[in-house]
């Protein structure tokens, strides 16, 4: 049985990461010891991977023998989808988890020296993490368990709104994202451990903490993009607790990377950027926990087991409780007594920690409370989008405000507001006037939204104005910084002309009949029934004519699988620059109209195209040659 | 009081100052946008303000379900008490009736108007609060 020798090479590989990280932590830290580890580390690498891509084999082969395999994947399914199935469901989305933690694990070993002082204690912690990981796999969620003596002949299927090209790779985008942050949390507590106030762990993981950062920004957008196409309700972030799970260790992401950067250049912060990179990691670990314990309701939660929960609970728990005391007990590390000057970069930034911490806590309380409320008032409740709105809202105005003068601030020297009146002024100026634009033409109009457009326009144009000097008169541009910002800019600018432009409305219509919408004229062609390869549609046809007389077709379908006798709507798009023309078709009436919901979503696309621009700007940064 | 420990108190007395009211602008917040979740029978023990917004969850009634034109309306249900729920727009694909939904609106004259219409991705779903064996 080929899923035996998987599941022994799993155990094996447990062993050995164990005795990695035993030596790691007992043993005083010579040359050949460290050597010794990181081997050792290869080696549990060499087993799981090993153990990995058999039961990736087996998936490929229809090894129906295997539950989980039989459960979640089907024989008429492509290979694709068949290795996708994989992470479709609990057990092997946690074993691609672990295989991702130990592949971060493994890069850093090949490329950091074994000179480097703290290698061998982070090698040591990350492999203690995988261990606490696999022994979760292996107790409560074993992907190995087999049907015998007979295998069925056939499998279930896979979720039919999991066959996607975009949330195939979603979730392990997301996850290398989540894992990728166990580097800068080993490296910290080895930091801690080592006791050696001189020894630069924050330069070491820039580079690594980015490229987490990267996956964890793409990965949040391709389920953001997924869900506005696949899902049928047109929005592109929903504030389900699920995505509040992601978004928080996106937040803490942030936070950390730009304190690191005042740690690498001035040695402030350190308690900052300590303290953060236990945040990501242990809200990234929290995530797990709230979408496979099934605490809370949401439409992306696993189907759930309170031993799942208990343990993972525990886990989280011990990893927050060890580095926190650790923490502490070595704080003076950190100290540094030298005062940060008011208004220079390092200022701005420890003011954006603030920010970013209030944002992350608010989101903490709004997951959390209602379990809290339960619990004491014996009442459920839910947080829905208002309070998040209410809370984000004026946050991000005012950190983009700071954002905007902190432009020109210099490190460890104060602002002279002064020198700089022409670029702020400028750019205020055509905020203003593209502001006044946008308030004359609309009807619909929040004083907020306005708002955050302004400040929105005015991280652009300032940004512009650095971009065009930079050019100009050669004047020093940090790329990576620029175009983050520049994408955050775009980002809220989007957002805000999206949610005061977008419109929706139910429309009640019969096959040959027309329709009117905004400038949009919808004429009901057809309607047929379509035979798919695991499925049976109807599919309707909509010629759709914009006031410039340009016409386009869409065929928005309902499908329902013959397998699960699950039901999906297919939505239909129509994509220009600007606005997408959305439709879905709902149900039959009895007098034979359809209902049909129409949407005009503006700048949706800009959104996405923000986010993907943020991820690029780490590229910038991670390709870059020059130092720190 | 010497100067440096005094400078010390009066920071961490302003950080103090800040926390708390930051803290409690959140939870103010949070307060002002709680969605409570009620089945039909608990909403007949309460007394609900048309302004709240809230969320009902139960079962979609059998034969409840009424078209006309672009509007939905159905009857909420935990086989004790219901409640008529009026609705504009699609409702999700898993709605339908003798199964699980959950509907957040307001609440007017023993008439809930929804602003959304949830049923689960998940064909064993049971609204919470709900455990009625069929």
């Amino acid at each position: 049985m080929i899923v035996e020798i998987s599941h022994f090479l799993a155990i094996i590989s447990t062993a050995l990461f164990f005795l990695a990280g035993l030596f790691a932590l007992t043993i005083k830290n010579t040359f050949y010891t460290t050597n010794l580890i990181s081997k050792t580390f290869s080696h549990a690498f060499l087993f799981f991977s090993a153990s990995f891509f058999i039961y990736i084999y087996l998936a490929i082969t229809d090894d129906f023998s295997v539950q989980y395999i039989a459960n979640h994947s089907n024989s008429a399914l492509p290979i694709f989808y068949k290795i996708s199935s994989i992470w479709s469901a609990h057990e092997g989305s946690m074993f691609l988890w672990i295989f991702f933690l130990a592949l971060w694990g493994f890069i850093f070993n090949i490329f950091i020296k074994n000179t480097e002082i703290l290698k061998p204690k982070t090698i040591g912690i990350i492999s203690l993490v995988i261990v606490g990981f696999l022994l979760f796999l292996l107790i409560t969620s074993n992907p190995f368990v087999t049907i015998l003596p007979i295998a069925p002949v056939n499998g279930a299927d896979i979720n039919p709104v999991l066959q996607d090209p975009a949330l195939a790779i979603h979730p392990p985008t997301l996850y290398l994202g989540y894992v990728g942050f166990v580097i800068p949390f080993a490296c910290s507590m080895a930091f801690l451990i080592n006791n050696d106030a001189s020894v630069k762990w924050e330069s070491l993981v820039r580079k690594w903490s980015v490229m987490a950062w990267i996956f964890l920004t793409i990965g949040i957008t391709l389920g953001s993009w997924w869900a506005y196409y696949e899902l049928g309700w047109g929005g592109y972030w929903f504030w389900d607790p699920v995505e509040n799970v992601a978004l928080m260790p996106w937040l803490a992401a942030t936070a950390f990377l730009h304190s690191l950067s005042v740690s690498i250049k001035s040695s402030h912060l350190r308690t900052w950027t300590i303290l953060l990179s236990i945040s990501v990691f242990s809200l990234s670990l929290f995530g797990a926990f709230i979408v496979r314990s099934g605490i809370i309701d949401s439409v992306h939660s696993f189907a759930n087991d309170p031993q799942r929960g208990l343990y993972l609970l525990a886990f989280i728990s011990a990893i927050i409780l060890i580095s926190l005391s650790l923490f502490i007990s070595r704080f003076s590390l950190t100290r540094n007594h030298r005062s940060i000057k008011t208004l220079s970069k390092e200022s701005f930034i420890s003011i954006n920690n603030i920010f970013f911490v209030t944002l992350i806590f608010s989101i903490m309380l709004g997951v959390t409370y209602p379990l809290i409320y339960e619990y004491f008032y014996d009442q459920k409740i839910s947080v829905g989008a208002p309070f998040y709105n209410a809370i984000f809202i004026p946050i991000v105005i005012l950190a983009s405000i700071f954002l905007f003068f902190s432009i020109e601030s210099k490190w460890s020297r104060s602002l002279d507001l002064k020198i700089f009146i022409n670029p702020i002024f400028i750019s205020l100026f055509l905020s203003f006037v593209a502001t006044l634009i946008v308030f004359i033409n609309l009807e619909k109009i929040n004083i907020f939204v306005l708002l955050s457009i302004f400040t929105g326009l005015l991280i652009i144009f300032r940004y512009l104005i650095e971009i065009w000097s930079s050019f100009v008169y050669k004047k020093y541009l940090n790329p990576f910084s620029a175009i983050a910002h520049f994408a955050l800019g775009l980002l809220l600018v989007s957002i805000s002309l999206n949610s005061l432009l977008s419109s929706e409305r139910a429309l009640n219509i019969k096959i040959n009949e027309y329709e009117e919408y905004k400038d949009l004229n919808i004429y009901f062609r057809d309607l047929n029934l379509v035979k798919g390869p695991n499925y049976d549609s109807v599919k309707a046809n909509f010629v759709v004519e914009d006031q410039n007389g340009k016409s386009f077709n869409l065929y928005p379908e309902k499908r329902r699988y013959s397998r699960r006798g699950q039901i999906t709507t297919e939505t239909a798009i129509y994509i220009t620059p600007f606005r997408d023309i959305y439709l879905t078709i709902g149900d039959q009436l009895e007098d034979g109209s359809w209902i049909v919901n129409i949407q005009i979503n503006f700048l949706i696309r800009w959104i996405w195209f923000s986010a993907f621009l943020m991820a690029f700007a780490g590229v910038v940064l991670i390709s870059s040659k020059r130092k720190v | 009081m010497n100067p440096i420990r005094k400078k010390r108190l009066l920071s961490i007395f302003f950080v103090f100052l800040f926390s708390v009211s930051g803290v409690s602008l959140i939870l103010y917040s949070l307060n002002s946008n709680l969605d409570y979740f009620f089945t039909p029978s608990e909403l007949k023990e309460v007394d609900i303000p048309t302004k709240k917004r809230i969320k009902i969850g139960g079962m979609v009634l059998e034969g409840s379900v009424d078209r006309n034109a672009s509007d939905i309306s159905f009857t909420i249900t935990d086989y004790e008490n219901s409640i008529v729920v009026l609705f504009e727009g699609i409702v999700p694909d898993l709605f339908k009736e003798g199964s699980g939904v959950v509907a957040l609106g307001y609440l007017n004259d023993e008439i809930f108007y929804a602003e959304e219409v949830l049923a689960k991705h998940d064909e064993n779903y049971m609204p919470p609060n709900l455990d009625i064996e069929k």
